[in-house]
C-alpha cells in the first residue's frame, strides 16, 4: 500500500516510516507539521494516511482537522490518526462523515505491530478501528440501560464490535467459533433493539450511535 | 485604664463597603436623617401634637446625651493637661498611648451616637496600639487620628453644649407657639421640629470632624488589600507545592518505576536470547505489558496537570468535551471566551475541573437527567456556573471532590458557591479572578 505519514516527532516518524517499509508498504510522503499535510494528501491520494493529532506550528489539533479536510475533498480517503491521548470528540467528529476508513488510535498502540498493520489494512479497506479506550470510555457513561442486561461474553462482543473487528477476529480472540460469535452478535442487536446490520463499517456506526448520540452519521 | 490591645479593636478595622471609596463619604442629608424618623417628617402636616412632641422629645434626648458627652470632653481637658506634664517632664511617657485609648474610646461612643440617629456607620480608622512602650507611644502620637480626635473633642466640647442649650429655648418657645399654633389650631408646627434640625446638625458636624481623610481610608483600603494578597499569595505557593510533589511522586513511583523494570526485562531477555529463545519471548511480552502501563500512567499525570483537550480545543471546547461524556444532557453556553482571548492557563484547567467535578456529581448523585453549563467572561474574572435539575443537599462532607475543588480555585484567589438546598436544584458557581 501506498501510505502518507504526518507526524512531528522525527523519532517516531522514522520509526514510522521504518515500520511501514519494512512490513512492504510504500511510503510515498511524509509531512512533518500542520500546513503540509493536506496538500501531501492531495496530491499523493494514499491509500492510507496515518496522521499525529498534534502538530506544529500551533500544537493542537492539526493532524486531526487535515484529516477531516481532506476526507472532505476526497469522501472515504482512508485515514488512521494517531495521538498521544484519545478523546471521545474526536472519535466522533471523524466517524461523523458517515463513511468508512476510519482509525483512530492512541499512539502506544503501534508497538504491538502486528495488531497495527491489521488496523491500518482494515481502515484501507474501508473498515473501521476505534481504540479500546475510546469504546471503553462510551461503555463507562452508559448505565442502567440494555447494556447491563447483556452477558458478559456478549459485553466483550459488543466492546470488539465497537473498535471494528470483523466477525472473524472476534472469533480468534474470544476463541470460539464464528457461528458462536454470530449468535452473540445476533443477540446483542436483540437485547440493544438494534436493526440486524450485516459486518463492516454500517455495523460499527450503528453500535457507536447506540452507545453515544454524537456517532449519529 | 484598661490595657492597650482591649480598649480598641487590635487591627485596623476595615473601612465599611470597602471596595467602593466613595460609599463610606456619605454625609448626613436631610433625606437620610428623615428616612430615620420617617413617615412623620415627611408629611408633617398630618402628624398631631402629640406624635410631634414626641419625635421632639426623641431629639431632644439625643441632644442631652450629647451635652453629657461634651461634659466629658470637657473632663478630658484635665486628663490631657496631665498627659502632657507627665510625659514632658519624663516622669512617665507610658500615660500617652493609654490617654490616646481613653480619647479613641470616647470617640468611638460619640460615633455610635451619630449611626444611632443618622443610620449610617461612620468609619473609623486607627493604627493599633500594640507592642513595646516605645512603640506604643510612637504609633499614639504619630497617627492622624489622634488629632483628628482632638480637634473633634475640643469643638465638641462647645458645640455639644450650645446645641443642648439651644434645644432648651426651642423647646420653651415651641412649647407657647406651636402650643396655640398648632395644638389649638390644628395648623401644622413650626418650632418644635428645629430640635430635630439641631441633632441632625450635632450628627453632621461629628461625622464631618470624626472621619478619617480621604486619603487615609485608601491608603488603609490597600493595607487591606495588600494583607489579603499576601495570605493568598502564600496559599497559593503552597498548592503549587503540593501539586509539584504530586506529579513528583506520581512519576517517581509509577512511570519510573515501571521504566525500571521494563529495562530489567529487556535486559533479561537479551541474556535470555541465546540459550532460551522461549523465556526471551515471554519477558519481552512482559516489557511491552510494562511499557504500556507505563504510557497509560503518563496520560493520566499529563491529564492531572493540563488537559491536553484544553490546549487543542480551548476552554469552551473542552467542555464541551466533557459534556458529551458525561452522560448527561447538557447545553453549554460560553461568553467572550472566543480563541484570540483566551485566560491563562492555570485559570482555564482550574476552570475545566470545576465542571469536571460538578457534572461527575451531578451524574452521580443528583439524578438530574440535564445540566447547563455557562461560562462567562466578565470584565476581571472568568465565571463557571453549573447548575443541574437534580434533588441538591450536595455539601462538602459528601466527598473530598468538592472540597479538592474549594482548594483548586482558592489557590488561584478564587471563589466556589455552592447552592444545593434539599428537593434542588444544585448551583455551582466559580469566579476565578483574571485579567484578560
Amino acid at each position: 500500500m501506498r501510505v502518507v505519514i504526518a507526524e512531528d516527532n522525527a523519532l517516531l516518524r522514522e520509526g514510522l516510516v521504518l515500520l511501514l517499509t519494512s512490513a512492504g508498504h510504500e511510503v510515498a510522503a511524509v509531512a512533518a507539521s500542520g500546513p503540509e499535510v493536506l496538500p501531501a494528501l492531495l496530491e499523493h491520494r494514499p491509500d492510507v494516511a496515518v496522521l499525529d493529532v498534534r502538530m506544529p506550528p500551533g500544537f493542537r489539533d492539526e493532524g486531526l482537522r487535515a484529516a477531516l479536510a481532506a476526507r472532505a475533498e476526497i469522501p472515504g480517503m482512508p485515514v488512521l490518526v494517531l495521538s498521544q491521548y484519545v478523546e471521545e470528540t474526536y472519535a466522533a467528529e471523524l466517524l461523523g462523515g458517515g463513511a468508512g476508513g476510519v482509525g483512530y488510535l492512541l499512539k502506544d498502540r503501534v508497538g504491538r505491530v502486528d495488531e497495527f498493520l491489521d488496523a491500518l489494512e482494515r481502515v484501507a479497506a474501508g473498515g473501521t478501528a476505534l481504540d479500546p479506550e475510546v469504546v471503553a470510555e462510551l461503555l463507562a457513561t452508559r448505565k442502567d440501560d440494555p447494556v447491563d442486561r447483556l452477558t458478559p461474553r456478549e459485553r466483550e462482543v459488543l466492546r470488539l464490535m465497537a473498535e471494528g473487528r470483523d466477525n472473524a477476529t472476534i472469533a480468534a480472540q474470544l476463541v470460539v467459533t464464528e457461528r458462536a460469535v454470530s449468535k452473540h452478535i445476533g443477540n446483542v442487536f436483540l437485547k440493544l433493539g438494534l436493526p440486524p446490520s450485516d459486518s463492516g463499517h454500517r455495523r460499527v456506526l450503528a453500535v457507536l450511535a447506540y452507545l453515544d448520540k454524537r456517532f449519529h452519521a | 485604664m484598661a490595657p492597650a490591645g482591649t480598649t480598641m479593636p487590635p487591627r485596623r478595622r476595615r473601612i465599611e463597603g470597602a471596595p467602593s471609596p466613595m460609599r463610606g463619604v456619605a454625609r448626613y442629608t436631610p433625606a437620610g436623617w428623615s428616612a430615620h424618623l420617617s413617615p412623620p417628617d415627611r408629611s408633617p402636616s398630618l402628624i398631631g401634637m402629640n406624635a410631634r412632641v414626641w419625635i421632639e422629645w426623641r431629639a431632644t434626648e439625643q441632644l442631652l446625651r450629647a451635652a453629657g458627652l461634651a461634659l466629658v470632653s470637657l473632663l478630658f481637658l484635665p486628663v490631657l493637661i496631665f498627659t502632657a506634664v507627665v510625659a514632658l517632664t519624663g516622669i512617665g511617657a507610658g500615660v500617652v498611648p493609654e490617654t490616646v485609648l481613653l480619647l479613641r474610646r470616647i470617640a468611638g461612643f460619640k460615633r455610635q451616637e451619630v449611626e444611632r440617629w443618622t443610620g449610617e456607620a461612620v468609619p473609623e480608622l486607627y493604627v493599633p496600639v500594640a507592642g513595646a512602650l516605645g512603640v506604643r507611644v510612637r504609633t499614639a502620637l504619630r497617627d492622624p487620628a489622634t488629632y483628628r480626635d482632638l480637634r473633634w473633642i475640643a469643638a465638641h466640647a462647645l458645640y455639644g453644649w450650645l446645641l443642648a442649650y439651644a434645644a432648651v429655648i426651642v423647646w420653651v418657645v415651641g412649647a407657647l407657639v406651636d402650643g396655640v399654633w398648632a395644638g389649638g389650631l390644628g395648623n401644622r408646627a413650626v418650632v418644635l421640629p428645629l430640635v430635630g434640625r439641631l441633632a441632625a446638625l450635632d450628627s453632621a458636624w461629628s461625622r464631618t470632624l470624626l472621619e478619617p481623610s480621604a486619603d487615609a481610608r485608601r491608603s488603609a483600603e490597600l493595607a487591606d488589600r495588600v494583607e489579603e494578597l499576601t495570605a493568598t499569595r502564600a496559599d497559593a505557593v503552597a498548592a503549587h507545592g503540593a501539586e509539584l510533589r504530586r506529579i513528583e511522586r506520581d512519576l517517581h513511583d509509577g512511570t519510573q518505576a515501571r521504566l525500571v523494570a521494563l529495562s530489567m526485562r529487556v535486559g533479561l531477555a537479551r541474556r535470555a536470547y541465546e540459550k532460551n529463545p522461549e523465556a526471551a519471548r515471554k519477558l519481552l511480552d512482559d516489557a511491552q505489558d510494562q511499557v504500556e502501563e507505563a504510557l497509560a500512567e503518563l496520560r493520566h499525570v499529563v491529564r492531572g496537570i493540563h488537559p491536553p483537550i484544553l490546549t487543542d480545543r480551548g476552554l469552551v471546547g473542552a467542555v464541551r468535551a466533557l459534556a458529551a461524556g458525561s452522560g448527561l444532557d447538557v447545553e453549554v453556553t460560553g461568553e467572550g471566551l472566543e480563541d484570540a482571548r483566551r485566560p491563562p492557563a492555570a485559570v482555564e484547567a482550574a476552570a475545566y475541573f470545576a465542571v469536571a467535578e460538578s457534572l461527575t456529581n451531578a451524574a452521580k448523585h443528583s439524578g438530574s437527567p440535564t445540566a447547563r453549563v455557562e461560562l462567562t467572561r466578565t470584565p476581571r474574572a472568568l465565571r463557571v456556573t453549573v447548575r443541574d435539575e437534580g434533588r441538591g443537599g450536595a455539601d462538602d462532607s459528601g466527598g473530598s471532590g468538592l472540597l479538592g475543588m474549594r482548594r483548586r480555585i482558592a489557590a488561584l484567589d478564587g471563589i466556589v458557591q455552592v447552592s444545593s438546598p434539599v428537593g434542588g436544584p444544585t448551583v455551582i458557581e466559580v469566579e476565578l479572578p483574571c485579567v484578560w
